[in-house]
């Protein structure tokens, strides 16, 4: 049986707000596998955003384990954490959250610099993964410059680049319209299939469910049957 | 390689102008006023410098080579019985009234020796000849005395005191801390000239046999000459600039300049860069929760900085070598901006620059990547 390239067992979350402990996350458990689209939905302070960061390794569990590539995630050390996030974890922002003084080219070239994958030039490497999601001729265009679903392909090529075996995305589409969406989510499904590459999705979008292999609810911290 | 750093500094140029502008302000105040300093400060120390002299011996207590006291000139026999003293001989260095053509009196510096060339004194002679001082009334007189005393020629008389000189030469560079002019002649004429020098001089000048020992020599000196000090040449240099430093209360301005300099640059460099840093705090956390470490904040801060150090510098340089010219010709300075003197202000800029942009790496560095996704 093949093995989760991400798996997430009994992660408690809570945070302290005052003189209150809030409990965010309750004991949540899941798996995904390589090539696996997952969409984790649920209405606002469910807690599926902070689940995305712990997956992403941004934020520790207050209990539980993360393994992503069968190597246990060490919450309470920041370096090993940003390690796991440069070489293991891409990620998409519903704000794209792209670099305002770098063109398109150069948004993917400082991502794949950070990483320091060995192999062809990153700027060679930032080109053809700008080619891959359709940029090959807004390769020097600042970000100012570009359109909503441009930038949110910019931000999957800077994701993408260095081949992290995870992606994440918060909200992708929100920004969207529905066309650019639509083609935003092809390309999701594209690189999962032909990349086996595990996809984790958080949205409200119901187009995402569509292209989804499972959707996942989450609930008051717990994930819904 | 793409430089973040760079292009995010760059891409922002009303901000990245006024910080260079700020250091270049900080760098140029520091480079003038020190180059001043350092250039009228060398006044008091440049005859001692240039003469060909290992050691100085001067009245107990002088203070600066310009307020010379007199004392016998037979002390010059004593200094000759040395052993490891291949030449002794007595110089005069006094103040003296100058009548100028236009009937206005002024005072004047005058140097009085009987070899000059033998001693490197005057150092620049732009026309004329040393070897006439001691044929006759003559005088050579610096080409920086025509501030003072209006223009003159070869050729030209000036009565000196009581007696009428005539101008055989022109020397450059010899100008005293105190603006006074300096004039040459010989140590006989000057001698003659006031009867507080009959049988006096001021300074005795003393040259060394090779490999003898400076401080022997010079402990010899005082045993034999115990109402003299001896001073060899960087010390006696020293002494003299440090007279004026210090009774001047310069030292004290120039170290309120310097300071303020200092504190402007660091503090519009430490703000600015403070400012950027969070106004774009979403990026910083971007390249965290991308991947990048604290080092890479930190390198990104820390590039920025040099950048920003380096821009500065090179404005300021420009600025302060474009002023360096600028006070020669209008005000008859000279700012000292030696490569030695320029490559110290670049390092303390960058240093301090440096130490400016801690402030924002401080700040940071514990940005919490999870910003990205709050939204």
């Amino acid at each position: 049986m093949a093995k989760p390239i991400l798996a997430v067992d009994q992660v408690v979350k809570s945070f302290r707000e005052g003189r209150q402990e809030v409990e965010v996350l309750r004991g949540v458990s899941l798996e995904v596998f390589a090539g696996e689209l997952v969409v984790l939905e649920g209405p606002s302070g469910s807690g599926k955003t902070t689940l995305l960061s712990i997956m992403g390794c941004i934020l520790g569990p207050t209990s539980g384990q993360v393994r992503i590539a069968g190597e246990a995630v060490n919450g309470d050390q920041p370096r090993s954490m940003q390690l796991m996030r440069r070489n293991r974890i891409g990620f998409v922002f519903q704000d794209y959250n792209l670099f305002p003084a770098l063109t398109a080219l150069e948004n993917v070239e400082y991502a794949l610099t950070i990483r320091r994958r060995g192999g062809r030039s990153p700027r060679e490497e930032a080109r053809r993964v700008l080619e891959a999601v359709g940029l090959g001729d807004r390769l020097n265009f600042l970000p100012k410059e570009l359109s909503g679903g441009q930038k949110q392909r910019v931000a999957i090529a800077r994701a993408l680049a260095g081949s992290p075996p995870i992606l994440l995305a918060d909200e992708p589409t929100a920004n969207l319209d529905s066309a650019t969406g639509a083609q935003v989510l092809d390309l999701f499904r594209g690189v999962a299939r032909a990349e086996s590459r595990a996809l984790v999705v958080v949205t409200h979008d119901p187009r995402v469910r569509g292209i989804a292999d499972r959707v996942l609810a989450i609930r008051d911290g717990r994930l819904a049957a | 390689m793409v430089s973040l750093a760079r292009k995010t500094l760059l891409h922002d140029k009303a901000r990245f102008l006024s910080t260079v502008g700020a250091v270049a302000f900080a760098v140029s105040l520091i480079l003038v006023q020190i180059g001043l300093f350092l250039g009228v400060l060398g006044k008091a120390s440049i005859p001692i410098e240039r003469a060909r002299a290992d050691l100085w011996v001067t009245s107990k207590k002088t203070p600066t080579i310009d307020f010379a006291h007199p004392f016998t000139e037979n002390a010059v026999l004593r200094v000759r019985g040395v052993p490891g003293v291949a030449q002794a001989d007595n110089l005069i260095v006094t103040y003296a009234p100058i009548k100028l053509p236009t009937g206005a009196q002024e005072n004047c510096l005058v140097y009085g020796l009987e070899n000059f060339e033998e001693w490197n004194l005057p150092w620049l002679v732009e026309e004329g000849n040393v070897r006439e001082l001691n044929r006759g009334l003559n005088i050579l007189m610096d080409r920086s005395a025509t501030r003072r005393f209006g223009p003159f020629r070869v050729g030209d008389y000036r009565e000196v005191v009581t007696r009428r000189f005539k101008i055989i030469g022109v020397t450059r560079e010899a100008d005293s801390f105190s603006t006074v002019p300096i004039l040459f002649m010989s140590y006989r004429n000057l001698q003659a000239l006031s009867e507080l020098l009959d049988g006096n001089s001021t300074y005795i000048l003393v040259r060394l046999r090779p490999g003898a020992d400076v401080g022997r020599v010079a402990d010899e000196i005082r045993r034999r000459l115990p109402y003299n000090d001896v001073y060899t040449r960087d010390d006696w240099a020293r002494q003299s600039r440090a007279y004026w430093v210090t009774t001047t209360g310069l030292g004290v301005q120039m170290g309120l300049t310097v300071f303020l300099g200092i504190t402007v640059g660091v503090l519009t460099v430490a703000l600015t860069l403070y400012s950027s840093a969070l106004e774009h705090v979403k990026e910083f956390a971007t390249v965290k929760a991308i991947g990048g470490s604290s080092w890479e904040i930190c390198r990104i801060i820390g590039e920025q900085a040099v950048i920003v150090s380096l821009s500065g510098y090179l404005v300021g340089l420009v600025l302060s070598l474009s002023l360096k010219s600028v006070i020669a010709t209008h005000a008859g300075l000279g700012v000292t901006v030696s490569p030695q003197f320029a490559l110290t202000v670049l390092m303390w800029t960058v240093v301090l620059c440096l130490a400016a942009a801690m402030l924002s790496f401080r700040r940071l560095v514990r940005i919490d990547p999870m910003l990205v996704l709050r939204g």
